[in-house]
């Protein structure tokens, strides 16, 4: 049994590897798919992918006062529009994933997402149109059905075409291109909405429903991307003999049950700041204009730099993270300079540029080192679970905050709102201290620097080795796949232990598969356990 | 045991909140036409009586809407109107105080005229739109007032004030009216309706609202002028106190007082306060907000004729020893609802004397505040010793190697 997948491994494709030994005719760089040049127009394809469905969630945002006007709607009703995004994906957070590998595929299932952004925003514009405020809802609630999903699919790709070659590039390229459609919609719908109401003589909701259908093309766009590249993945599939990109995620909710304390406070931590954040900046521009008495351009401008600030600083703080470790420390800085830009939006007349920056950069920092520490606390096999389960959980929070929001902004102000997210944001510092305290008396390793991590690692894995060998390890077959069979041949029982450390290679970046460094590592084990 | 810290920190923030508040509280008397039964005209004169002093404020619908805020250093001060006086073309000294040396200061607001402007371009910009859009502004010293009596309520000391245009040549006023609805306060308190003001008993407030008149144009929008006047020495200025307490009037965060801006005031002088939004609903709810803008105050050139009430207290000192100033308040933004929306605007304001009240947080904020932040730091604090403590214990569980 365990020569057969050792055996599995050897054949030539299957590891994922793009370098088939098939003759094949020769083509132009370009269209060659496994070449740098076509996959750099698959990474475009790629990024605009996503570009449509980003810049159509804050349309309600950057048209707040237009929309409320047009469709004479109160506050808690405009952000229904949030809400009615976030209640879909509640549940679709954990079958994103089994619904792109399962039922439809990867080519199929992005279409259909894609498909799924555009219907809704067209639905949402026609909602305008005829002065339908449920239609608009609706359209909204359609658009969430796809968007999540769609960032799923975009990942899936990503991870299909760019393993072990530019994948943490191509992630941070997908990131940035996503705050790019934010910042672009937050400053330019308004623009678009003024120009329209100027050709048509009056502003009302069919100068809404227009501006919102122009805001549809972006989506249309993101439908040919997603078609196209559907063609150039079968055609690589073709080529290259390729499999078709899967999630890989497993969701079992009834993991849920094994669950540690830290990780619910990971999650109590995630939605306790992102509704802090996002139902914010949906409110964020009218906030602006009527507070700092901002123009609506540079209110839209202001509301639009936490995207702004987030784009180039995700990939530092992402590699800064990694390297450093002490992932709590990180995640504490961040929610804490979060509240100090809250209570200055609160409690001061200061210049919000300030605010909105430390914002922006408290955002970055937090999600560059709360969502990993997910993986440090979940083993392998419960990860996607987890995963959906925070995902699921954050939708949650942000669809009932974003309800909550509309109603304390009608009925208490402003100031309330913010000592309102204040205290979300003080409820998420708890739960980081709490984190903090529960790692340190259990010994976990959410804190340590990533040194220590290496070292325990390591150490883990010889204890095991030494305890178990290598037949009841669960990462065998992992294992057996990721290791070059000629050492597999020679190290015997030591492989497991190797593997860890290959795996750790293949996470943190692309040095792995290359037999010669296994080789080395090989030889340090061996030396290191005969000691 | 952590919980009974906190509940004592909260009540003593409380009480501390309590006690900073002002607690003076006023006796409130309201009279009608004081002195005379007929009641074909509105003169009411309300008195605020306590802590050594009185407030008067005269209101009255002869000529046009005005009232008159006396503060006299004397719990017995009188007034005094001679009607038949009054009721002349020259009504000067008609109004008088008694003891008169116990008048330690006196001002006056008129509302005088109404003006409508048709707003083409919708861009609300009263004072730059041009003559020609304007309509024949409302003269309200040319209304005919009903009898306030009727709305008389003596235990909320108010009363409304409301006329129409006597002429009212394109029948604007057949279904609406404009209205003041005027309330004093005995003790400091908060309005519960829209715009939600705070208020001391050394105030009272005026509800000024145009309703149901029908707009001569479906682009209305309208502004009010008022007539107010300072002594010699100092001219009103108008302060614009912003605030980033939005709590009672959610969105709004401008308060505009006009005071007396007296070099050498010794003591506390009369104000006009009012939240920067007007109303196009009775129930005054967020969606239908106008914002108003006021425009700086003018001295007045001599065409100007003197409200009728303003003459009969001031007389022949008026030209001599006081300023008067004219000012226009206007209602609605740029994009927003015309008047013809709703048929209706509403907008507050608080006449007193003392210092204008200023809103501070509420203490639900602060207890919200207190415990949202005191939390985490609680916490932090027994964190550090729980863990400190067990690493000790961990510590001395090691026994010595030999």
């Amino acid at each position: 049994m365990a020569l057969e997948d050792e055996q599995e491994a050897l054949l030539p494709g299957s590891g994922g590897s793009p370098s088939s030994r098939e003759p094949r005719p020769q083509m132009a760089a370009i269209c060659d798919p496994s070449r740098f040049a076509h996959r750099v127009v698959v990474l475009m394809l790629m990024c605009f992918l996503g570009f449509g469905s980003y810049f159509c969630y804050d349309n309600p945002s950057a048209l707040q006062t237009q929309v409320q006007l047009d469709m004479k709607v109160n506050t808690a009703d405009f952000m229904q529009l949030y809400a009615f995004y976030s209640w879909p994906n509640v549940v679709l957070c954990f079958f994103g994933g089994f619904l792109i590998d399962r039922v439809f595929g990867i080519r199929l299932g992005t279409i259909i997402f894609s498909l799924f952004v555009c219907a809704g925003q067209v639905i949402f514009a026609a909602g305008a149109l005829f002065n339908a405020f449920w239609l608009m809802e609706t359209g909204r609630l359609v658009f969430g059905i796809g968007g999540e999903s769609l960032a799923v699919a975009q990942n899936t790709y990503a991870v299909s075409w760019f393993k072990g070659k530019e994948l943490n590039l191509v992630f941070g390229l997908q990131l940035s291109m996503a705050r790019v459609g934010s910042t672009v919609n937050m400053n330019v719908m308004g623009l678009v909405y003024e120009r329209i109401k100027d050709a048509m003589g009056s502003a009302g909701h069919t100068t809404l429903g227009i501006t919102l259908m122009i805001g549809a093309i972006t989506c249309l766009f993101s439908l040919t991307c997603a078609l196209v590249l559907g063609y150039l993945d079968k055609r690589a599939e073709k080529i290259l003999k390729k499999e078709q990109g899967k999630t890989g995620e497993v969701i079992k909710l009834t993991d849920v049950k094994d669950f540690s304390l830290s990780l619910w406070l990971i999650f109590l931590v995630c939605v306790c700041y992102y509704v802090a954040v996002f139902p914010f900046i949906g409110l964020g521009k009218v906030f602006f204009m009527e507070k700092f008495q901002f123009s609506p351009l540079q209110a839209g401008a202001i509301n639009s730099v936490v995207y702004i600030i987030s784009a180039p600083l995700s990939p530092v703080f992402g590699f800064m993270v990694d390297r450093i470790g002490k992932n709590i420390i990180w995640v504490m800085c961040a929610v804490v300079t979060t509240l100090a830009a809250h209570l200055m939006l609160a409690f001061t007349l200061w210049n919000p540029w300030i605010a909105m920056s430390l914002l922006g950069v408290s955002y970055s920092l937090l999600a560059c080192a709360l969502w990993p520490m997910v993986a440090f606390v979940v083993p392998e096999h419960q990860l996607g679970t987890a995963y959906g389960f925070m995902q699921s959980i954050q939708n949650l929070g942000l669809a009932i905050i974003a309800i909550l929001a509309g109603v304390i902004l009608d009925s208490r102000g402003y100031l309330f709102l913010e000592v309102f997210f204040s205290s979300c944001i003080c409820m998420a510092i708890v739960a980081v201290f709490m984190l903090y305290f529960v790692n340190h008396l259990r010994g976990g390793d959410l804190n340590l620097s990533s040194w220590e991590r290496e070292r325990l690692q390591k150490q883990a894995a010889i204890e095991y080795w030494q305890r178990f060998g290598c037949s009841t390890c669960p990462l065998r077959p992992k294992c057996c796949r990721l290791l070059n069979p000629v050492l597999v041949g020679k190290c015997g029982d030591l492989t497991l232990f190797g593997a860890i450390i290959m795996l750790e290679l293949v996470d943190q970046g692309t040095r792995a598969e290359q037999p010669e460094q296994c080789d080395f590592l090989f030889i340090n084990i061996v030396n290191y356990t005969c000691c | 045991m952590c919980a009974a810290i906190w509940l004592q920190l909260l009540l003593a923030v409380v009480a501390a909140l309590g006690t900073r508040e002002d607690k003076e509280t006023r006796q409130i008397y309201l009279q009608f036409n004081p002195g005379f039964s007929n009641s074909s005209v509105n003169l009411l004169h309300t008195r605020a009586v306590g802590n050594g002093s009185t407030i008067h404020y005269i209101w009255s619908t002869i000529g046009a809407p005005t009232v008159l805020l006396i503060y006299t250093e004397d719990e017995h001060s009188e007034l005094r109107i001679n009607w038949t006086k009054l009721l002349s073309a020259d009504p000067s000294g008609a109004i008088t105080m008694d003891p008169a040396d116990s008048v330690l200061y006196s001002t006056a607001l008129a509302f005088t005229r109404i003006f409508e402007y048709n707003d083409v371009n919708n861009t609300a910009n009263f004072s730059g739109t041009a003559e020609r859009y304007f309509y024949p502004a409302y003269d309200l010293s040319n209304f005919v007032w009903e009898n306030a009596n009727n709305t008389l309520n003596s235990s909320s000391f108010s009363f409304r004030l409301s006329g129409v245009d006597a002429s009212d040549p394109t029948g604007s006023f057949r279904n609406g009216s404009v209205s003041f609805r005027v309330s004093a306060y005995d003790r400091p308190g908060r309005d519960t309706s829209a715009p939600r003001l705070l208020h001391t008993a050394n105030c009272t407030k005026l509800e000024f609202s145009i309703s149901g008149v029908q707009p001569r144009g479906n682009q209305s929008r309208f502004a009010v002028e008022m007539v107010t006047l300072e002594k010699k020495s100092g001219c009103k200025t108008l302060r614009s106190v912003r605030s980033i307490d939005d709590e009672y009037t959610p969105t709004i965060f401008k308060m505009m007082e006009l005071v007396p801006n007296s070099p050498n005031a010794s003591h506390a002088q009369g104000y006009f306060q009012w939240k920067s939004v007007a109303y196009g609903s009775v129930n005054g709810t967020r969606s239908n907000s106008l914002p108003c803008v006021v425009y700086d105050p003018k001295g007045v050139n001599g065409t100007l004729s003197v409200p009728h009430i303003i003459q009969a207290f001031y007389g022949e000192q008026l030209i001599h020893q006081y300023n008067m100033e004219v000012l226009n308040v206007s209602f609605g933004i740029a994009e927003g609802d015309f008047y013809d929306k709703n048929m209706f605007l509403g907008w507050s304001a608080l006449v007193g004397y003392g210092l204008p009240p200023r809103d501070s947080f509420s203490i639900l904020v602060i207890c919200i505040m207190a415990v949202a932040l005191g939390t985490p730091l609680l916490l932090l604090i027994v964190g550090a010793i729980v863990v400190s403590f067990k690493k000790k214990s961990a510590y001395s569980s090691y026994e010595p190697i030999n």
